[in-house]
């Protein structure tokens, strides 16, 4: 049977996969078998070539006669890597660098599970845009109150959850710990607010140690840039 | 003076150490003044002929250190600073002046790579806190640094902390091995020479046993038994694992956390979410121990209740699927009881108040009597006190009926009350005999284990009522607390029915409802929170003993503490988030009542309590404008009312009525000590370090006598947890002794500059050996590293592969192999916070802009799980196979069940977007560094100079030195992106200051929409004028 490859909505698997188990784990997307040079063919650009580190450790070569026979066809060329021994180290390593010099970007997965997602992921997405991943501003304030104040190493979401709740932008929250209702003592309106804290203000609300509230206090008022 | 002296042993370790040619590190056991040791160390290298560098330090400690050389008399220029605020120039600079300085490591590590320090000029490092230097820590790097270039300058490493030496086979050697060091130094407190110098004179320390009362030790056993439980829980469902150390004693330490997480790390994504919520529960019983004995019981029942309340439900107010097994035992049924009934008991309203409270108060009384009369104690009220039952004076108004107030007070506030009044005494008795010749004050020290404690005690001992019978001493704090409760309950019962309402109505529809009980709640609020105010107020006014200079600035800052939590409690949107809660009835009716019952009081016009006068005439009506007007009262009372009467009530006091209490801190608790000079100390609680210190404090005041009494729970944690720390001190002393007698201590070549000639030649062969060019390359093999990415461990490491490092400032990428190779280096959270903030698209966007190889390196953590996924995530993928088949809808389109937020999707799409884009993926820093080396092989060598300037076009400060946290920071807010960050760095100082600008001024900076975004985001919750 012949099919005319990457034409419709299926990945076309080479018949050499027949048993790979990954297979039954391809899920929402169709199937084919087709004559390709890779093992997957994932859309019109892209492909990928699977490869289980065991099989490798027994046939270092398999591989290198795989990415030969690809040539140069494909925009993008995915190795999907299964790594399922311990000692995966220098493998990867090995197989960074030859992927680097071929074009081709490794994916690496850890399960049959896992491998089957990626590749019905990477059909389904084909014509998707990258929306998704890029910077977006319209999130609601309550994430990127959060975002921004975690950013901050060593706080935590309990804490912006604390700092809310003090600084009166939102309500009463039964987690919080009473203490925050018998001790906090200030006015965080806004996230301005926060800026204008003191320490001592900061550091008299539950779980705000010393280092925690230096941290804080870094971010905001230190300037960005040293004058070197 | 005296105190300033050292002591013999300490003059020992310092004729050890003085000298500037030997290396070595010194383990000292804490409490014995290793600060005063490494001040008077310092000084002597005091001078502009030396520049010795002070490592490793934690940032208060800087301030201290240079306090306390200050004191010994080196103060210009004495110990300076350097910050990152620093300019580069400004550190030349400085470093050229010579004299001690102290520098954070990451600015040395830049510092020390770019030569701006002259490192053969350096006399020496002192390295703190040794015992937490590992192969991968900056100060390893450091010292690597310091002697390719100096091998005679000497590096002195100091440690109070031998618990902490143990990781790996050899801790010792693996700690010298990195510091370079071959000479090690212990003392413990058991050395000969510290028990001749300490024993010679000892303090007079009276130790008090005290039990714990009925209620208390049954919740005691009951929390314990929960822990056993818990941890053979844990025990059970992961038997693959070694878990010999978990018991309940080790169980008591904090410490216990990081065993456990050290051995399920590996396989953290393999455990379920019970194990998760096993691990997490020990957590919370362990703290339950310790509020057990240091809350009031007030603020310890409300905590449970806290952790009944989030325990049955989740934030988004679903029923909570895994909830922790412990809450279902009888245990934990006695606990809740318990911690009730020492608050208060309920009766059924209208019956008399007879029965159970009294019966509890009076047995209580006579255990307390009994002991003390057996242990001799004067105990006041043993012996006037009628065997009647105390009764209540007159019922508050204010309590709800069919409420009994128990309010059982801590065990220990009446033993403190004994021991203060009989210090005394004491004093009164000694009055006489002693003259202004005598050293030491009568300042009477009370040190106890944290903050909260200290604001607890003073609030006791400053509103304590002598002449009340024991056990009641602190009733009136006590009934002030427990309006605070009632009030919270209240309002956590508004709430819960806030809470069902909104789910019965279709969302946001329901704004008249929240309007209607907001009004109504406004007028209560209103007056509870002016109760609240003058009861503060008066609090503060009859703090007469207890204002220590501590304990006066948190006594202001409660005042306007319930504002705020009010207003909170207003707005709405928590409340959807509430949801029903499951399985608290008792709690929830509770509450009910009690805000019925406040409802009512409101009702009748029952405004003032009885005892409190009414300050002004603000009251009803204002519900508006309530918030406002009391906030101002509370700000007006807090600023000048305080200030007004600051002479009158915190004023001179003569030393024999002050109370100092205190919590314990680290060494420079030495340095209170010494200045305060007090004769009569009370530890409230246990503490190993704090006695050590009054040891020397005791031996470098002759003539001094020092009275100390020692409290301690008997039979509870405390007292447990006091015995254990001695013997782990000891047990790690004894391990570290033994380690040294058969340790094989490294000899150190002399290291190499990393590229220097020799390496080059390896270099050079290895090219050839993979078949790579002809030419030699003469370069040195270098990476140019972007400034930020010094926090992590990958530059230390690369370098110890002998790779030159170059730190740069760079906009694009972190690290720079060759001039067509760039990686973006993400550890598994930074990934994640950078996908669902699109960052790493951006930064994947300009890399692919500047560079022929863009490469985004994943990098795990050495121990944990080389893996992105967990069984939580798996489970997000229906599996037709197993037992549960999938429940899918006829008409769903199948890629549905693609989940768009997992990290795997936004991984293909990341792909899919950059094609020419690879991915390393590395299991640990060590296996980057390999990766990077083969990356470079026969590549030419990146140049910084171009590095930098790429993509830094519109940064006009590109290069200087960055503040990292306040980047990111600003990145994260709206309108910023990683585009404009860079121009908004340039116009604005910190983020402190965009806060502060105008509408109009932000949208300057960023243009009018992102500028409105910003603005709005900055100043939303502020009331617009």
């Amino acid at each position: 049977p012949v099919v005319q490859p990457g034409s419709g909505n299926a990945i076309v698997i080479n018949p050499c996969q027949r048993l790979n188990p990954v297979l039954e784990h391809i899920r929402n997307v169709t199937k084919e078998f087709g004559d390709v040079v890779p093992d997957f063919q994932l859309g019109r650009t892209t492909c990928a070539l699977f490869l289980s580190l065991k099989y490798h450790r027994l046939h270092p070569e398999y591989v290198h006669t795989r990415i030969q026979k690809l040539g140069n066809a494909f925009n993008l060329r995915i190795l999907l890597l299964m790594c399922d021994i311990s000692e995966h180290q220098d493998p990867i390593r090995e197989l960074t660098k030859i992927c680097l010099i071929n074009n081709m970007t490794i994916v690496v997965c850890w399960s049959a599970e896992e491998a089957g997602t990626y590749l019905a992921t990477y059909k389904a997405f084909e014509h998707k845009s990258p929306d998704l991943i890029k910077e977006r501003q319209e999130k609601d304030y309550q994430s990127i109150l959060r975002a921004a104040l975690t950013s901050i190493n060593k706080v935590n979401k309990t804490d912006v959850e604390t700092l809310r709740t003090t600084f009166g932008v939102t309500t009463y929250f039964p987690q919080i710990h009473i203490i925050a209702i018998f001790l906090t003592n200030t006015h965080f309106k806004s996230f301005a607010g926060i800026a204008k804290a003191s320490p001592e203000q900061l550091r008299s609300l539950p779980g705000f140690g010393q280092v925690k509230v230096r941290r804080i206090k870094d971010a905001f008022e230190k300037p960005f840039r040293n004058n070197a | 003076m005296s105190t300033e002296q050292l002591l013999p042993y300490q003059t020992e370790i310092l004729q050890n150490l003085h000298d500037p040619l030997t290396s070595e590190l010194l383990i000292l056991a804490r409490g014995l003044g290793l600060r005063k040791i490494i001040s008077t160390l310092l000084k002597i290298y005091d001078s502009p002929q030396n520049l010795v560098l002070l490592v490793n330090t934690l940032p208060e400690e800087d301030g201290s250190f240079g306090e306390e050389l200050g004191i010994m008399g080196c103060r210009k220029p004495g110990l300076r600073i350097v910050g990152y605020e620093m300019g580069r120039k400004e550190r030349q600079n400085l470093y050229k002046q010579g004299g001690l300085i102290s520098v954070t490591s990451r600015i040395l590590v830049v510092d020390l790579l770019q030569s701006d320090i002259p490192v053969d000029l350096i006399t020496g490092l002192v390295v703190l806190h040794a015992e937490k230097v590992t192969a991968l820590s900056l100060e390893a790097f450091i010292v690597r640094l310091f002697r390719e270039g100096n091998q005679s300058g000497f590096v002195k490493a100091f440690t109070d902390e031998p618990e902490h030496i143990t990781s790996g086979m050899y801790p010792l050697k693996s700690i010298l091995k990195e510091l370079q060091l071959r000479k090690v130094h212990i003392y413990p407190r058991f050395h000969e020479e510290i028990k001749k110098s300490l024993e010679r004179r000892r303090a007079d320390v009276v130790e008090l046993y005290q039990p714990l009362t009925e209620p208390m030790s049954e919740i005691h056993q009951a929390i314990v038994q929960c822990m056993s439980a818990t941890l053979s829980e844990l025990k059970r469902s992961n038997t693959s694992l070694e878990l010999e150390d978990f018991n309940v004693e080790n169980a008591y330490f904090k410490s216990f956390d990081s065993i456990v997480r050290r051995l399920l790390d590996p396989v953290w994504h393999k455990v379920g979410p019970k194990t998760k919520q096993l691990v997490s529960d020990l957590g919370t019983l362990r703290n339950l121990l310790t509020y057990l004995i240091s809350y009031d019981c007030l603020a310890f029942h409300a905590y449970l209740e806290t952790i009944m309340a989030s325990n049955s439900t989740t934030a988004s107010g679903a029923q909570k699927q895994h909830q922790s097994p412990w809450l279902f035992m009888d245990a934990a049924n006695t606990i809740f009881q318990s911690a009730k009934r020492r608050c208060y008991l309920s009766t059924a309203p209208g019956k008399a108040k007879s029965g159970p409270t009294v019966i509890d108060l009076v047995d209580d009384e006579d255990v307390w009597d009994a002991l003390n009369e057996a242990e001799g104690l004067p105990s006041a009220a043993s012996t006037s006190k009628p065997p009647e039952p105390p009764k209540k004076p007159k019922r508050k108004k204010w309590i709800p009926e069919g409420m009994d107030p128990v309010l059982e007070e801590l065990p220990k506030w009446n033993l403190l009350a004994d021991v203060l009044q009989e210090i005394e005494e004491e004093m009164i008795r000694l009055e006489g005999t002693t003259s202004f010749a005598t050293p030491g004050t009568n300042t009477v020290l009370v040190m106890c284990s944290s903050q909260r404690t200290c604001e607890l005690l003073s609030e006791f001992v400053s509103s304590m009522d002598t002449s009340a019978e024991r056990g009641s001493k602190g009733r009136k704090m006590m009934e002030r607390r427990l309006r605070l409760y009632l009030w919270w309950k209240g309002k956590l019962s508004s709430n819960q029915k806030e809470g069902r309402g909104i789910f019965q109505l279709p969302a946001r529809t329901n704004d008249t409802q929240q309007n209607d009980s907001n009004v109504n709640e406004g007028i209560s609020d209103a007056l509870k929170k002016k109760d609240a105010v003058t009861k503060d107020r008066l609090a503060n006014r009859r703090r007469l003993r207890g204002g220590a200079p501590a304990t006066a600035a948190s006594g202001r800052s409660q005042i306007p503490s319930l504002t705020t939590a009010q207003e909170g409690s207003m707005s709405s949107k928590e409340r959807e988030k509430l949801g029903i809660m499951v399985g608290e009835g008792e709690m929830r009716s509770e509450a009910d009542n009690i805000a019925d019952f406040l409802a009512t009081q409101k009702a009748e016009g029952f405004i003032a309590d009885d005892e409190v006068p009414i300050l002004t005439p603000f009251g009803g009506g204002t519900q508006g404008l309530g918030i406002d007007v009391d906030e101002e009262i509370a700000m007006s009372l807090d600023t000048i009312d305080f200030d007004s009467e600051y002479d009158a009530n915190f004023g001179l006091l003569q030393p024999q009525q002050t109370v100092i209490v205190r919590p314990y801190s680290d060494d420079s608790d030495d340095r209170l000590l010494a200045e305060i000079r007090p004769r009569f100390i009370v530890m409230y609680e246990p503490n190993q370090d704090f006695i050590r210190r009054i040891e020397c404090y005791r031996s470098s005041n002759p003539g001094l006598a020092v009275r100390v009494y020692f409290m301690v729970y008997q039979f509870s944690c405390e007292e447990h947890k006091y015995l254990a720390g001695i013997r782990r001190e000891k047990d790690a002393f004894e391990r570290l002794i033994r380690e040294r007698g058969s340790m094989l201590i490294p000899i150190m070549e002399k290291t190499e500059r990393a590229g220097s000639s020799s390496e080059n030649i390896i270099k050079t062969i290895s090219t050839r050996i993979a078949g790579g060019g002809k030419q030699l390359n003469t370069d040195p093999s270098q990476v140019i590293v972007d400034m930020r990415e010094f926090r992590s461990t990958l530059p230390s490491l690369l370098h110890a592969a002998k790779v030159l490092i170059v730190p740069a400032t760079l906009t694009v990428g972190d690290y720079i192999l060759t001039p067509d190779i760039c990686v973006e280096r993400k550890s598994i959270p930074d990934l994640l916070a950078s996908f669902s903030s699109g960052r790493l698209y951006t930064q994947c966007e300009l890399m692919s802009v500047h560079y022929k190889q863009p490469i985004l390196l994943i990098e795990f953590e050495e121990h944990k799980s080389f893996s992105l996924q967990t069984v939580g995530e798996l489970k997000n993928y229906a599996k037709p196979t197993g037992k549960y088949p999938p429940k899918k809808k006829p008409n769903e389109p199948a890629p549905e069940t693609i989940s768009v937020t997992s990290i795997q999707s936004k991984l293909v799409l990341l792909t899919l977007s950059f094609p020419r884009l690879r991915i390393i993926w590395s299991s640990s820093p060590y296996a980057t560094a390999d990766i990077f080396k083969d990356l470079k092989m026969q590549r030419p060598e990146p140049d910084p100079s171009r590095a930098i300037a790429l993509g830094a076009e519109e940064d006009p400060d590109a290069g200087a030195g960055i503040n990292a946290a306040a980047e990111e920071l600003l990145q994260a807010l709206p309108g910023i992106t990683s585009k404009n960050v860079k121009y908004v760095m340039s116009k604005v100082g910190s983020v402190s200051e965009l806060c502060e600008l105008d509408k109009a001024a932000v949208q300057k900076i960023l243009g009018i929409e992102p500028g409105t975004t910003c603005f709005e985001f900055l100043h939303r919750g502020e009331q617009s004028t």
